[in-house]
């Protein structure tokens, strides 16, 4: 799968500042059409009515969760193959285990850099 | 049966003979004879009834007493003072963190985005527009020392509980119960359910490096080394 900096990237945070940070960095790291959804419910919505690219998701968010959206994303065989980054707090190991056998394709522990989003985002689409 | 004193109560060893003797399935009883009966055996009843009573009313005069004890105990925890007065004023502390972590969040990124979308071509407007926005930056930091201080009110009310609870808690000789699922609530089965955790302390979750272990892992035998 190659990075395609055109394409549109949905980041879901139930923290106005949290999507704004992220937004700026996928700027400077050369992708323009982001969008935005603050649970998983609105993202699942968003995710029916356009194809995206790339969906990097908060895990703790109400009422519907990052975690769940990602189950959501996973069962929906027209969805199934979106990238799917978690960005989140929650740094326990079970959740990051949790996560991954979910199907999620890689994990971001907050606080985090630019370097290390571009690092995932990268990672994610070498494999 | 004559010539008994019939108000006097049975003893359990003449009960026993009472109730063998109606068991012999007897004709020869006189209605006489079933009264006498009767009322000895009501005699015995009354007896047991208030021997009964009176063990109930001393039962019910020391749960009042405990209620009323309860009652001091709990006032002397000032709960109005707790519920109208410290924990709402903690919650108001608590907003006006989140109202001013927000502002100064909001200021710096203003400030920083206006920074990189600025025309740099002009090298004396463009380091002018930098300072201004490095004063905006400093000054939005100052938010820092006010919050601290809210921050520090909100942990000494949340001793303040903590010191009253526990005083009561040792009064009531009450020790924690065992997580029973029956018990959880909606709100702490969705935390169960969903993984919900929050942030953890410094050093207390795991770091990035761990988590890109375990995503450069594939099989369950190195999932087993990493924890091994």
């Amino acid at each position: 799968m190659a990075l395609d900096l055109t394409m549109p990237v949905l980041v879901v945070d139930d923290y106005k500042t949290m999507i704004r940070i992220i937004r700026n960095l996928l700027k400077q790291l050369g992708f323009d059409d982001v969008d935005e959804a603050s649970d998983g419910t609105e993202a699942l919505g968003k995710m029916k009515e356009r194809r995206y690219g790339l969906v990097i998701s908060d895990w703790n968010m109400e009422p519907m969760t990052g975690y769940e959206l990602l189950k959501h994303v996973r069962a929906d065989s027209s969805l199934t193959k979106t990238p799917f980054i978690m960005v989140t707090a929650e740094s326990k190991t079970e959740n990051v285990i949790a996560a991954k056998k979910a199907g999620v394709n890689n994990y971001i522990v907050k606080p985090f850099n630019a370097q290390t989003l571009k690092g995932k985002i990268e990672a994610v689409f070498s494999d | 049966m004559k010539g008994t004193n019939i108000m006097a109560p049975a003893t359990p060893e003449q009960l026993s003979h009472i109730v063998d003797f109606l068991k012999r399935e007897r004709r020869d009883l006189s209605l006489e004879d079933v009264m006498v009966l009767a009322e000895r055996m009501a005699a015995t009843l009354d007896e047991t009834v208030a021997r009964v009573d009176t063990l109930l009313h001393d039962e019910f005069r020391a749960i009042v007493g405990e209620i009323a004890n309860l009652r001091r105990d709990i006032g002397g925890l000032r709960p109005d003072h707790m519920r109208f007065e410290r924990i709402p004023e903690a919650g108001r502390e608590l907003d006006a963190v989140v109202e001013a972590t927000e502002t100064a969040t909001t200021t710096i990124m203003e400030a920083a985005e206006t920074i990189m979308a600025a025309d740099h071509t002009d090298v004396e407007a463009y380091k002018a527009l930098v300072d201004a926005k490095m004063i905006d930056v400093f000054e939005a930091c100052s938010f820092q020392d006010i919050t601290g201080q809210r921050i520090r009110k909100v942990v000494r009310t949340l001793g303040w509980i903590e010191e009253r609870l526990g005083q009561l808690s040792q009064k009531l000789k009450i020790s924690d119960v065992d997580n029973d699922p029956e018990n959880e609530s909606e709100a702490e089965r969705r935390q169960r359910e969903l993984i919900l955790h929050g942030p953890q302390m410094k050093g207390e979750g795991v770091s990035q490096d761990f988590v890109d272990d375990v995503f450069a892992i594939s099989g369950q035998d190195d999932i087993d080394k990493l924890f091994g």
